[in-house]
């Protein structure tokens, strides 16, 4: 678990970094989309191996949920947490969240199944336009409200992951554990920011086409 | 002082429990929890009606015997102690108390408040212990360990196993009281022969026994009446990635000195 959910958190972090050159303009965010989808061998090993550690996730999630279950097959009357984050309670939720919501992404923005009315549109140079597509899509409130709402889910998963992951790793270190436990909302709060910035900016018409 | 006490009664293992209302009177705001347990079984007893069996030993904090879920919290609402070193004080004239049992598959319930918590005895027969040869005695200081050492492995070795990190836990995982045990023999040199296969039996026997797994939720350590870190659990986590680099130059079944005890 700890693993899949750290090589998917890095692949997160970095799709958020290529989707900030949102702001650098059309040129630079279409020629980013041109160069990725330049390279099919790579894009589809990417592809297929996010697939597969996104299985992998939730098989394991799934699997280990239903042990934890059995653990406890008699519920307390009372229970009252001590320290226990709410992210860290609502991991399954917030984890469910994000599942539907990566659904809906990859069938908005990567198939065009839900809006296909730019799928095959190409911008002045002769790429793609995944700029016109980003702007066309948030300036859609229902749209922005929804992706905002993803992002909810995946700050809130993100916060208690990585810092859980570390300490399934045993990182664990007098002199470095207070990094290690801000880990988890830091990598959270940066990945939400940055991508709820991209949605914001074009809701706005900060960003405009 | 006077308070109302929601106890789970449960006649035996197989049988269906249930919550019963008990209402205790006069009760003094220095006695520990467990004393105004007493006095209410006192009561009970004069009734003709059968006591709350709940366990308890040492009433110090030092045994591990006192297994309270107190308000929904293992060992009640107050850090770093035992249900037994729990004082009414602690508790507002007129309080409606809610006390349950560990609650856990590895903990089946004997009777009322009491569960069986061999489960945690049977993990530490699978590795919980260190090879030492018969014979004279050692020398004092021929096994030199530094201050610092032996400090970790004294706050690891604080545990009682009262079992209830495992009550906290969401997933009745028993990961702290593992981890604390793997820790403690891992950092001494004399826990260091057996230190490989250790923590890999000890983890076994911890699944066998159908604990849940760790989460990292912290709620174990909260609930600690000896304090143990989760660092701990770290640390066996490194113990383990230990365990199976190391293991691979080991011989494939070994010989267990200790199998007829199993």
């Amino acid at each position: 678990m700890a693993l899949s959910g750290l090589l998917l958190v890095s692949y997160v972090g970095f799709h958020m970094l290529g989707n900030l050159q949102v702001f650098e303009g059309a040129h630079a965010l279409n020629g980013y989309a041109a160069f990725l989808r330049d390279m099919p061998i790579l894009l589809w090993t990417a592809r297929i191996g996010l697939l597969s550690l996104a299985v992998l996730h939730i098989v394991l999630a799934i699997r280990l949920t239903l042990r934890n279950r059995r653990a406890r097959p008699v519920a307390y009357a009372v229970r009252e947490y001590r320290q226990a984050s709410f992210a860290s309670r609502t991991m399954a939720a917030s984890g469910l969240v994000l599942l539907l919501f990566i659904i809906f992404h990859l069938l908005h923005l990567t198939a065009g199944v839900i809006d296909p009315s730019f799928a095959d549109r190409l911008d002045a140079e002769g790429y793609r336009d995944v700029y016109g597509e980003i702007v066309h899509a948030f300036q859609n409130p229902f749209i922005a409200a929804l992706y905002l709402a993803g992002q909810l889910g995946l700050g809130l998963h993100l916060s208690h992951a990585v810092t859980s992951s570390l300490q399934t790793l045993g990182l664990e270190h007098a002199a470095f554990n207070r990094f290690f436990k801000t880990a988890g909302p830091t990598v959270a709060l940066v990945v939400v920011l940055g991508n709820v910035a991209i949605i914001l900016a074009v809701f706005l018409r900060i960003v405009r086409g | 002082m006077r308070f109302t006490l929601n106890i789970w009664r449960q006649n035996g293992p197989d049988e269906k429990g249930r919550f019963v209302t008990y209402e205790a009177h006069d009760v003094s705001s220095g006695m520990s929890f467990l004393e105004m347990l007493d006095s209410v079984n006192q009561g009970l007893i004069a009734k003709g009606e059968e006591p709350v069996a709940f366990e308890q030993d040492c009433r110090e904090g030092i045994c591990g015997s006192c297994s309270l879920v107190i308000n929904g919290i293992p060992h009640g609402p107050d850090r770093g102690i035992t249900s037994c070193q729990l004082y009414m004080r602690r508790f507002s004239d007129g309080a409606v108390i809610t006390i349950e049992p560990w609650r856990a598959r590895a903990f089946p319930i004997i009777k009322d408040l009491v569960v069986d918590r061999r489960a945690l005895d049977r993990i530490m027969q699978a590795g919980g212990y260190i090879s030492v040869h018969t014979g004279g005695a050692v020398d004092g200081n021929v096994l030199l360990i530094s201050k610092d050492q032996a400090e970790t492995a004294m706050d690891a070795a604080s545990c009682i196993g009262c079992g209830a990190c495992v009550a906290a836990c969401k997933n009745a995982s028993a990961m702290l009281f593992v981890a604390a045990k793997v820790s403690h023999l891992a950092l001494l040199p004399q826990g260091k022969p057996e230190r490989t296969r250790r923590v890999k039996t000890m983890l076994e026997a911890m699944d066998r026994e159908g604990f849940g797994s760790c989460g990292n939720q912290n709620e174990c350590e909260a609930v600690c009446p000896k304090r143990i870190s989760v660092r701990f659990i770290a640390r066996f986590n490194r113990e383990y990635l230990r365990a199976g680099i190391v293991e691979s130059g080991l011989p494939a079944e070994p010989e267990s000195p200790h199998a007829e005890s199993t």
